[in-house]
């Protein structure tokens, strides 16, 4: 309401009586069908606790942060969780800067109800002096970009960014134990948050025929319904927090086969969030180790760890030190053939990164045909031969065509994707780098 | 703390099922279009709407509905210590967007074009159930307004402490950190339009939590046509033929 | 407060009750059955074709009320009379309206409807009285016609597409009021009549029923030459020369339109319809008691005028009978 009426994106009429009919038969305009969530991607940040989820078009990124303060007087020994909402200009152009309006406050609230009335999050291990010093965690949501959806994307976000958080360790000391030392992350190793489960949100869209739902609605979707529910639900089947304001009226019975399908719905996105954080915690440990090598001055355990020349191995270790940057896509669907995960390995030494392209993504511009058709070429190559070498992986890898999304997506600036493979022990990993025309030369050549 | 005692008592002496007095009164606003005031125990509150009137911001005029605006405030003399703002804090601002869609989604704002309704609706004192004795007021409010509506809308929350779904909570129930479901139904077609709840609850323990609710909802719809059908029959008669 | 919110001592209270009963047994039992409150099914013969009119709707085949207010019945006309809403337009309706704008070729009128209403150029009588195509100058010198805060009285000329009034005022009994006082009480308390501009002779004073709630009670003015000829004066005159020039407006007569429009006030307090012959009865009880000015605004009348209208309708019901 706040936001001018000229600056708001209209659909027009064609659009939404189209989008209406093909609804009835249960078609949905970007091809999912009704109760299909859209694949989404996890980056996280070169610090702890940065993430950003793109789901579908909508992009979200997520930091927390915490300081030391005062709690609250009537809870002494729990610290405090709150959310910041930040809807740029730039996602859309209803948007407004200054102040948040109503959208950028209930999205900030409904998350915020989620994770803290819920106790996702364990305050009471935040205390460090009850009554006088806690841990404030501050999330902060900036929206790059509204493809619709809004709220589960924020959502994941923040759970990804609180699940790789790092607290510095403080320890009392002093004469009356009240001294409070905060160690610096290279001095003690920082801890992490206590989750107790992940809250997660799904939003339901309802049109003017109240048997007419939708999961994950996209930004023309939004346009059109006439009523949506919000439904956080965990793993376990708790239900943390609903919200459906107004809008069209729904039976009861709707909405608890809406709850239902919700859980299933959160157990699938529970897992893939898991992976992905564990992938990165994984590969946060290696650069420790790694750190701690160069640190040492010897290269001999890199040279060992890789098989190819070490320059590669170099170059990977100097990519994961520039770059760190990790990239997480997860596959909803598993008919989603272009699309695929590498299991992680039970040891953390066995880091893959793929990310295959969301080919089906329409809004991508820019992709040189010939750049495809090279692409197309080279996956043809490579599956065969990865089919002879993998064992256990469950998945044939992915091709590399990151290489010209790096240069062509414009939207990961400060986040980019790193296709770093290090093969170790005999595993067969692909190795890409950003350059993609070198390394995929080297591809043949690395297999073992 | 024990919120249900062994006999089956609450804090101030009700039944786990049971709700507290409600209280209405229509026309409380000399100058506004409608107005009412809804008690629901120790939580008052008094609405206000006018309109149909003149859109006040020419650009956001829409050319085939009506305009609905709604602002929630709570005086600052209504909780326990005085409130530091009693607008524009993000609570408010949500709630002024719940109350709003929920009460668009009963207008029949297409019977009114390029008009604008405002509902101001002030929580006067607070003891938990503000926001359902919020849309309470502002359904009395537009209907003594004489706004076409699709249905009247009527609100209630519950809550589960003690192993037992509550009905009605007040602020004790309510801060004691369990779950707080509100509902907000339209009794005459039996759908829901506003749901919000928070804190963690399993989905069985949930339906029942939510059937309590909308039960209490229709009890309170049942009060509120009364108040309606006495309030238009006394202007009736006084005004003759 | 719209009720009645005033300091009524234990034998007041009492006779207002009384009053009050008195006239609920007198309105006709058909009319108290036949109030609906939103939602609320309207008992109608399916059988028989209807035509559905304000304030019902379709829902599921069942014919439901909108709006709380009474079912009226005409032929086959099914449709709920709504009490407490804004005016509800219909053509040639005599309305007092409020200039809020000066636009382009129009003035725009606050006449309590979900809009505004427009009183073009072209349909207001010019004051040189000729019948002429408005020119430029003419727009230019809109603002001498009517100006914001001017009180208008016109009438219902047609709907536009939108939704929106247009009023015409080319009649000499249109146009701007001044000299008196403007009340605005509830349109549904002003009946449809024959007449709306009532001279009240023994006391000299105009009184105008705006069919939208707009009530405006002020010194006879005989005809609307006179703005003809104070046009003309005034371009050279400066407006404080024009107002010297024009009657002083002597106390009594401020007195006598004070007196009617607290009767006016009173009866829209109690919730009773308001036409000229109730107003001028209250007029003539307050006199004849010789009850002060702003006494009329105090519990005691209110009671008493309360009590002569329940008087009043059992008389003409039995009178009926």
């Amino acid at each position: 309401m706040d936001a001018r009426l000229a600056n708001t994106w209209r659909l027009t009429v064609n659009e939404k009586n189209f989008i209406k009919t093909a609804l009835l038969s249960e078609i949905r305009i970007d091809g999912r069908k009704p109760f299909e969530f859209r694949n989404f991607i996890i980056n996280f940040g070169r610090e702890d606790g940065l993430t950003e989820v793109q789901l579908g078009q909508t992009r979200v990124m997520a930091i927390v942060t915490a300081k030391l303060v005062q709690p609250y007087q009537d809870r002494p020994n729990e610290g405090t969780l709150s959310i910041y909402t930040e809807f740029s200009p730039m996602a859309d152009p209803s948007f407004e800067i200054g102040r948040p309006g109503e959208s950028a406050i209930e999205l900030g609230r409904i998350i915020d109800r989620g994770l803290r009335e819920s106790k996702a999050v364990d305050t009471e291990s935040l205390c460090i002096i009850a009554g006088k010093l806690v841990w404030a965690l501050r999330i902060d949501l900036h929206i790059l970009d509204n493809g619709g959806n809004l709220v589960d994307a924020a959502n994941i976000a923040a759970l990804a960014a609180l699940m790789t958080f790092r607290r510095p360790e403080c320890s009392l000391g002093g004469e009356d134990g009240q001294e409070v030392t905060i160690h610096p992350p290279e001095m003690r190793e920082p801890l992490p948050l206590i989750v107790h489960h992940l809250p997660i949100a799904i939003t339901f869209g309802f049109f003017i025929d109240e048997s007419i739902m939708v999961i994950d609605p996209t930004h023309n979707e939004e346009a059109v319904m006439a009523g949506r529910m919000i439904a956080t639900v965990n793993a376990n089947g708790d239900i943390c927090a609903i919200q459906k304001a107004g809008g069209e009226g729904v039976s009861q019975r709707v909405i608890m086969r809406c709850l239902k399908l919700a859980t299933t719905k959160a157990v699938d996105i529970t897992k893939q969030i898991k992976e992905a954080v564990e992938a990165y915690n994984s590969e946060r440990a290696l650069q420790k180790i790694k750190c701690k090598s160069t640190y040492a001055g010897t290269n001999e355990e890199n040279r060992n760890q890789s098989v190819d020349s070490k320059g590669i191995s170099e170059l990977a270790g100097k990519y994961m030190e520039r770059l760190k940057l990790v990239s997480r896509e997860c596959c909803v669907s598993p008919n989603n053939n272009e699309v695929e995960t590498k299991s992680l390995r039970s040891g953390t030494d066995g880091i893959n990164f793929t990310s295959g392209p969301l080919s089906w993504d329409p809004y991508s511009k820019g992709v040189d045909p010939e750049f495809l058709k090279v692409s197309l070429a080279s996956q043809g190559l490579s599956t065969p031969n990865k089919k002879k070498e993998s064992s256990g992986e469950e998945k044939p890898s992915g091709t590399e065509r990151e290489g010209p999304y790096d240069d062509v997506n414009p939207k990961s600036s400060a986040i980019n994707t790193s296709r770093i493979e290090i093969q170790t022990k005999g595993q067969k990993t692909l190795k890409d780098a950003v350059k993609p025309k070198n390394k995929r030369k080297k591809k043949g050549s690395s297999i073992i | 703390m024990e919120y249900v005692s062994p006999e089956g008592l609450r804090l101030d002496g009700r039944r786990p099922m049971e709700m507290r007095q409600l209280r209405a009164e229509i026309g409380t606003v000399a100058k506004a279009d409608g107005s009412a005031v809804f008690e629901m125990g120790n939580t008052k509150v008094i609405a206000a709407v006018y309109g149909p009137r003149e859109v006040q911001n020419r650009s956001q005029q829409i050319s085939d509905q009506a305009l609905v605006r709604c602002e929630y405030s709570m005086a600052n003399f209504s909780t326990g210590d005085r409130l530091r703002k009693p607008k524009g804090d993000r609570r408010s601002t949500e709630i002024s967007l719940v109350i709003r869609q929920t009460m668009e989604a009963c207008i029949l704002t297409h019977l009114m074009p390029r008009s604008q309704i405002d509902i101001f609706v002030q929580v006067l004192q607070a003891d938990g159930g503000t926001r359902s004795a919020c849309i309470n007021a502002a359904t009395l409010a537009l209907a003594d307004a004489g706004i076409p509506m699709r249905d009247i809308v009527t609100s209630c929350s519950a809550g589960y402490l003690n192993s037992a779904p509550l009905l009605d909570l007040n602020y004790i129930e309510d801060s004691a950190g369990g779950p707080d479901v509100t509902v907000a139904i339209l009794p005459k077609l039996d759908k829901v339009t506003l749901l919000q709840m928070d804190a963690k609850l399993p989905v069985d323990i949930f339906e029942n939590v939510m059937g309590l609710a909308i039960e209490g909802c229709k009890a309170v719809s049942n009060y509120i046509k009364e108040v309606l059908l006495g309030n238009t029959k006394q202007l009736e008669y006084r005004r003759g033929l | 407060m719209r009720g009645l919110q005033l300091p009524l001592s234990q034998t007041q209270r009492i006779r207002l009750q009384r009053a009050f009963e008195k006239l609920q047994s007198l309105s006709s039992k058909a009319n108290s059955d036949a109030s609906v409150t939103v939602a609320d099914t309207i008992p109608v013969n399916y059988e028989d074709t209807f035509l559905k009119g304000h304030g019902t709707m379709d829902l599921n085949g069942e014919l439901v009320a909108t709006v709380c207010g009474v079912v009226e019945r005409v032929n086959k006309l099914v449709y709920v009379r709504a009490l407490r809403a804004r005016y509800k337009p219909e053509v040639g309706d005599i309305v007092i309206g409020r200039v809020v704008e000066v636009a382009q070729k129009r003035w725009r009128l606050e006449i309590n409807f979900s809009q505004d209403a427009v009183l073009m150029l072209s349909s207001m009588n010019m004051p040189d009285g000729i019948q002429r195509r408005r020119t430029a100058l003419d727009e230019l010198n809109m603002r001498s016609i009517f100006e914001e805060n001017d009180v208008v009285c016109a009438e219902v000329r047609n709907f536009q597409h939108d939704g929106s009034l247009q009023l015409q005022a080319r009649n000499q009994k249109y146009g701007k009021l001044e000299k008196g006082q403007l009340l605005i009480i509830d349109p549904y308390l002003v009946k449809k009549s024959k007449q709306h501009f009532h001279h009240l002779e023994q006391f000299g004073v105009d009184l105008i029923l705006g069919r939208n709630g707009f009530i405006w009670i002020g010194e006879h003015v005989e005809a609307r030459d006179s703005m003809v000829v104070d046009q003309a004066n005034s371009s050279e005159q400066s407006p404080v020369l024009e107002e010297s020039n024009q009657a002083y407006t002597p106390l009594e007569m401020r007195q006598t339109i004070c007196r009617i429009a607290n009767a006016v006030r009173v009866l829209s307090t109690l919730g009773f319809n308001v036409d000229a012959d109730l107003i001028m009865e209250t007029v003539e009880l307050s006199t004849s008691l010789t009850i002060d000015i702003h006494d009329m605004l105090g519990s005691e009348f209110h009671v008493l005028v309360a009590e002569m209208e329940a008087e009043r309708r059992s008389l003409t019901t039995k009178r009926k009978r």
